[in-house]
């Protein structure tokens, strides 16, 4: 037997009471995980999903909007600028590519996006690569010879259950122009798995309104120039025309991440209070049990027990309350992480919730750390408890 | 101190502050000596300072002035922590309430306070205190907790418990007084037996007849106690 042991007993002495400290101590942890994991892997999610390209073209309006609506598909899309912007850009000496981004209804809240081949091309300054994981890409037709061919991100095969060959619509005035799954897509761990592609010329055919215009509606262009000297050229002309607007989405992302942090400074006092809390909560819980055992500690020491023995009985009992609490907050706050997460994701975002790291150790000792401590006045307490004061016979 | 003496107590008076500034004298011993090996009874009534001459023999209580011995060793000459561990090793205490531990079982209280001690090595704690509670007829009851025995199975898991570390000298503040009249009897007979086989020296604060027929020696603390005597006087 050893002072573990000795501790370990005490606390199934009071199983009630221990599992409920260790469990506050847990839900605390759980908060704080859950929250930093969240936050970080949001930002990380933003910065994955980024695009590679340099300038997101689109109507005037919200930056912020544009970007959210057609890079992270999270926002209501902007309005329609004309097919001729991106022909223009395409012409542009200085644009070394230009892909056309149409973003459309969505099939079970998975996101329609017309475009074309280049929006999946393998270009050497691409972080993101699209590969298949079956099937192959649509065709891209002339636009009055739509061919209704989709290919599907990982995320929405596997949520819609769709196979290669599936042919599908959203609402019944679209059974007219169902669409045929014909490839599905690697996951991208960006926003993409969440999207239905489809050609410019099957987005324009699906739409009432777009048929009958001669000159073909777009939500936005992507455009990276061939050489970054001319990307501010680019930037000014696109946003002084009258019709356009041109948005770095670096500058976006750090508005995002600007507007998050101020998030972050609320969330980081309100768990500081939630830690206070937790730590108040082992300390009542320690000085309590430590009061109502004096006798028990006074019999101890007149044993033989060292005060520094008994000292360490009750440090081992906050210590292993604050080790269980810290262990299953950790692995709740992944759950709870994992949760949120898929809830974000629904709305777009893709967080990670797995990210195991630094993180872990440096929670989990600095809870056994403070919980230690929190129990070190209690210890303090039993140190001093009087022998022969708490050994009188009781009344 | 003859060489026989397990405890030598001389001119050894506690006194305890009062609120208003004074003190109050509980205890006085001039001397006090018992033999190695007897049993000794202490008798006197309730405040008289039988439990507190048995903490301050413990080395639990500091006197206020004196020496208490205990075997060869000044108790009070030693820093708390070395007095710590000769108390785990030397004295055994039977508390009157028992005091049993109620987290632990049986057993695991007799281990206790061998790991205090570190005496017996902890491969044979187990056996050892698996021994001593069988010796008090408790085979049956090692892993009950306190709260699932008898008043008079507590005490005899406490003298088990006191007997742990094979002390030898054993303190018992009363350890029958909670008993009902024919378990204390046997308890104390038992008790009494343990002792005289394992030659202990036994110092018991006890009414009991049975005890005061069983001692080799019984103190009156209106005799032993000069600031009772004086509290009597007066």
């Amino acid at each position: 037997m050893t002072i573990f042991t000795v501790a370990f007993k005490y606390l199934r002495g009071r199983l009630v009471a221990s599992t409920l400290t260790a469990v506050s101590v847990a839900l605390g942890v759980s908060l704080v995980v859950a929250s930093v994991l969240l936050a970080r892997g949001i930002k990380e999610g933003f910065i994955a999903g980024a695009t590679d390209y340099n300038l997101v073209v689109g109507a005037k309006g919200s930056p912020t909007q544009l970007v959210l609506s057609v890079v992270f598909r999270m926002d209501l899309a902007t309005p329609n600028i004309e097919y001729t912007i991106y022909q223009d850009l395409e012409q542009d000496p200085r644009v070394e590519i230009a892909v056309p981004v149409g973003i459309g209804d969505a099939y079970q809240g998975f996101r329609y996006v017309a475009t074309n081949g280049a929006y999946f091309a393998p270009f050497s300054w691409r972080r993101k690569t699209f590969s298949l994981s079956s099937g192959r890409f649509f065709a891209d037709g002339p636009p009055n010879d739509a061919t209704y061919e989709a290919v599907l991100g990982a995320k929405a095969a596997d949520s819609t259950g769709l196979r290669i060959g599936d042919r599908f619509y959203e609402g019944e005035e679209m059974a007219e122009y169902p669409l045929t799954v014909v490839g599905i897509l690697q996951p991208t761990h960006s926003a993409d798995d969440r999207a239905i592609f489809f050609s410019l010329s099957s987005y324009w055919g699906m739409n009432e309104v777009a048929r009958k215009m001669t000159v073909k509606p777009l939500t936005a262009v992507l455009v990276r120039p061939k050489r970054m000297s001319d990307l501010p050229s680019l930037h000014r002309e696109l946003n002084v025309a009258a019709e356009t607007q041109a948005v770095l989405p670096s500058g976006v992302l750090l508005t995002i991440f600007n507007m998050m942090a101020v998030a972050e400074d609320v969330l980081t006092m309100i768990l500081a209070i939630v830690g206070v809390i937790v730590l108040l909560y082992v300390f009542v819980s320690m000085y309590s049990a430590t009061l109502e055992r004096r006798r028990e500690i006074a019999t101890m020491r007149a044993l033989g027990a060292r005060r520094t023995t008994v000292l360490g009985i009750v440090l081992a009992e906050s210590c292993a309350l604050a080790a269980a609490g810290g262990v299953a907050g950790i692995l709740g706050g992944h759950a709870v992480a994992y949760l949120a997460g898929s809830l974000l994701a629904r709305s777009g975002l893709v967080a990670n919730p797995f990210l195991f790291n630094v993180l872990e150790p440096a929670v989990l000792g600095s809870v056994i750390l403070l919980g230690t401590l929190a129990g070190l006045l209690p210890a303090i307490l039993a140190y001093r408890t009087e022998v022969a004061e708490n050994l009188a016979p009781l009344s | 101190m003859s060489p026989r003496s397990a405890v030598s107590v001389r001119d050894v008076k506690k006194s305890f502050p009062l609120n208003d500034g004074t003190s109050l004298e509980v205890l006085d011993v001039e001397q006090l000596t018992l033999p190695a090996g007897t049993c000794t009874v202490l008798r006197g009534r309730s405040g008289s300072g039988k439990t507190t001459l048995l903490n301050l023999i413990a080395g639990v209580t500091v006197p206020s002035a004196g020496t208490v011995r205990v075997g060869d060793t000044n108790v009070f000459a030693l820093s708390e922590a070395r007095r710590d561990r000769f108390r785990a090793e030397q004295v055994g205490y039977v508390f009157q309430t028992f005091n049993l531990l109620s987290a632990f079982s049986a057993l695991e209280n007799v281990i206790v306070a061998m790991m205090f001690a570190g005496a017996v090595p902890k491969p044979l704690q187990r056996q050892r205190a698996t021994d001593l509670l069988a010796r008090l007829g408790l085979s049956e009851r090692l892993g009950h907790k306190p709260q699932q025995l008898s008043r008079g199975e507590q005490q005899r898991v406490a003298i088990a418990r006191a007997l742990a570390n094979s002390p030898p000298l054993i303190l018992a503040d009363e350890p029958c007084a909670s008993l009902d009249v024919r378990t204390a009897s046997e308890v104390l007979a038992m008790f009494l037996a343990v002792c005289r086989q394992d030659e202990k020296t036994l110092l018991l604060v006890s009414h009991d007849e049975a005890a005061l027929e069983g001692a080799d020696r019984i103190f009156d603390m209106t005799e032993l106690n000069r600031a009772e005597a004086g509290r009597g006087a007066a």
